[in-house]
């Protein structure tokens, strides 16, 4: 049972455009002149293995970490609330972002997508917003608050809102960009109001990837922290900034195999919840 | 009463779905629309509420204009008017009941809806809804959980949670198998005659608009070409709707529940 098609009937398979090999043959181009010695950065591997040796002390001293240091990172106790130290500020500060960032990106997700918002103008506007917050990265708004506020948590806890803000309503958005819109038309032809739409033919259709987003911006947020805390925004962080600058490597690496565990067992729990949610 | 007066529909891509329609719909008929895909079935039904804009014309509902409408007298016009969707349009994700109190959203204050506080008034109208389609035991079941039959029933209780007096049905059955289809057409049909609500349904099985349509309208390339009852309708009359000879695939070919005489 072959009946041949004629042969004059099948398309001839369509040439690559030329512009990919050029796009190609382009970033190398780019990425050899940024390393080499004269007109970028001048990666030199000879010099790398050369000096491979001097991070011998340090790494020796980290790989013996001070345990006495310990209770300087987190301190256990009997009595309410039970573990306290720079290690739980952080984990509280993510949290705490994490609340109210995720909680401000909701609405904005809702006003930065076609399909909530038919007018131009306010799509703009939000989308414009949008776009401001999330071009400044994490650090530079720790700066910013530490700056005005000074040193501690709460600049640090600023600073990740915004980042979560800028997360999550991107994320989001696009998820509202691409629900069911047959929902949408019958919400719409029973008369009712637009917030009315938005919060029974959109919300309950993004919901399980709301709360997704959201456990995934607490999950950078632990990490984020770490770092903003080095620029004086609280936590960690800023104990790591303080041995760093005493150069107690054998406390350095009690704080990072501390940050290891907790970061990794937070990712543990975070990423199955999400991969039952979605 | 619904006013067609020279109703016209251009779409933005210049397709023209509606050119110059003028028909008149008396409360409580049982309106059936035919015609091919693209003949402006659904236009029609959507001018009725005003989800389609008209580019020409005025479609005049129970004496209130739809082209001049502003969005507070549409908005208070389409809670008059229930609609059914070929693919039910369902949030799958959430409760039955929760579907079908998205009907009753017309008359609840935003902070309530919001917090979906509904009324225990419109909580018992939704239940009436389901119970009048015979799905009340499925009120707490996700909407995803159901047979496409039964998303159907949802979709009706939904609108008729409206208390409308205007039920448009946009190819109700064209998703569902022929037994489902007649479960689904005998609701309506039993809706229209038991409630005397207007009910206009799109379809394209010849057999099912001529056993339930009380009159049926044929629309070609966007103009009225039939106007008639079911009985009338034969062969020729929708071999001149469809502007071509008929085959099986006109027809839907399950003789459930009175025996079909349109031949193929």
């Amino acid at each position: 049972m072959t009946t041949a098609v004629p042969a004059s009937r099948r398309p001839t398979k369509p040439r690559r455009s030329p512009l990919i090999y050029v796009g190609i043959a382009a970033f190398i181009i780019i990425t050899l002149i940024s390393v080499s010695e004269r007109w970028g950065i001048g990666l030199d591997i000879g010099g790398i293995i050369a000096d491979l040796g001097r991070g011998e002390g340090i790494l020796r001293q980290m790989l013996n970490p001070n345990w006495e240091f310990l209770p300087r990172v987190i301190e256990f106790s009997s009595q309410p609330p039970f573990v306290t130290g720079p290690l739980v500020e952080t984990f509280q500060m993510a949290v705490v972002a994490a609340f109210i960032g995720c909680a401000i990106a909701l609405p904005i997700s809702f006003l930065s997508s076609r399909t909530t918002v038919p007018n131009r103008a306010t799509l703009a506007v939000s989308r414009g917003i949008l776009s401001v917050v999330r071009a400044i990265p994490d650090i530079l708004y720790a700066l910013i608050f530490v700056a005005a506020l000074g040193i501690g948590p709460l600049p640090g806890i600023l600073a990740l809102i915004f980042f979560n803000i800028g997360v999550v309503a991107k994320l989001l958005s696009e998820t509202v960009d691409a629900v069911d819109t047959g929902p949408i038309e019958a919400v719409d032809a029973g008369g009712s109001s637009r917030t009315q739409m938005v919060r029974w033919a959109v919300l309950p259709q993004v919901l399980p990837n709301y709360v997704a987003f959201s456990l995934y911006a607490f999950e950078l947020n632990v990490r984020a922290s770490t770092v903003l805390g080095i620029v004086g925004a609280g936590g960690i962080g800023f104990l790591l900034r303080t041995q760093y600058a005493f150069r107690a490597w054998s406390n350095v690496s009690v704080i990072i195999i501390c940050l290891f565990v907790v970061v990794f067992l937070i990712e543990l729990v975070s990423i199955r919840l999400r991969r039952r949610l979605v | 009463m619904i006013i067609f007066d020279k109703a016209s529909v251009t779409y933005p891509g210049g397709v023209h779905a509606l050119k110059d329609l003028t028909l008149e719909i008396p409360d409580g008929e049982m309106l059936v629309t035919v015609g091919l895909s693209g003949a402006g079935k659904s236009t029609l039904i959507r001018a009725i509420n005003g989800l389609v804009p008209l580019t020409g014309g005025d479609v005049i509902v129970n004496g209130v204009s739809v082209r001049g409408a502003s969005s507070k007298q549409l908005r208070e016009l389409r809670s008059h008017i229930g609609m059914i969707f070929q693919t039910f349009n369902l949030v799958k994700r959430t409760s039955v009941l929760n579907n079908v109190l998205m009907g009753r959203l017309h008359s609840t204050s935003t902070w309530r809806s919001m917090l979906g506080w509904y009324r225990p008034d419109d909580v018992e109208i939704a239940m009436q809804a389901l119970e009048r389609v015979d799905i009340i035991e499925k009120a707490y079941v996700r909407a995803a959980n159901l047979s496409g039959g039964q998303q159907q029933r949802v979709g009706i209780a939904r609108a008729l949670a409206q208390e409308p007096n205007i039920l448009l049905a946009d190819e109700p059955v064209a998703s569902l198998d022929p037994p489902t289809s007649h479960v689904v057409m005998r609701d309506l049909q039993r809706i229209n005659r038991e409630l005397g609500i207007t009910t206009i349904v799109n379809l394209h099985f010849l057999d099912l608009a001529k056993v339930y349509g009380e009159r049926i309208v044929g629309l070609r390339a966007g103009e009225l070409v039939y106007d008639g009852t079911g009985a009338q309708a034969d062969e020729n009359v929708f071999r001149d709707i469809y502007g071509r000879s008929l085959t099986a695939d006109d027809l839907m070919g399950a003789p459930e529940p009175a025996p079909a005489t349109v031949s193929a």
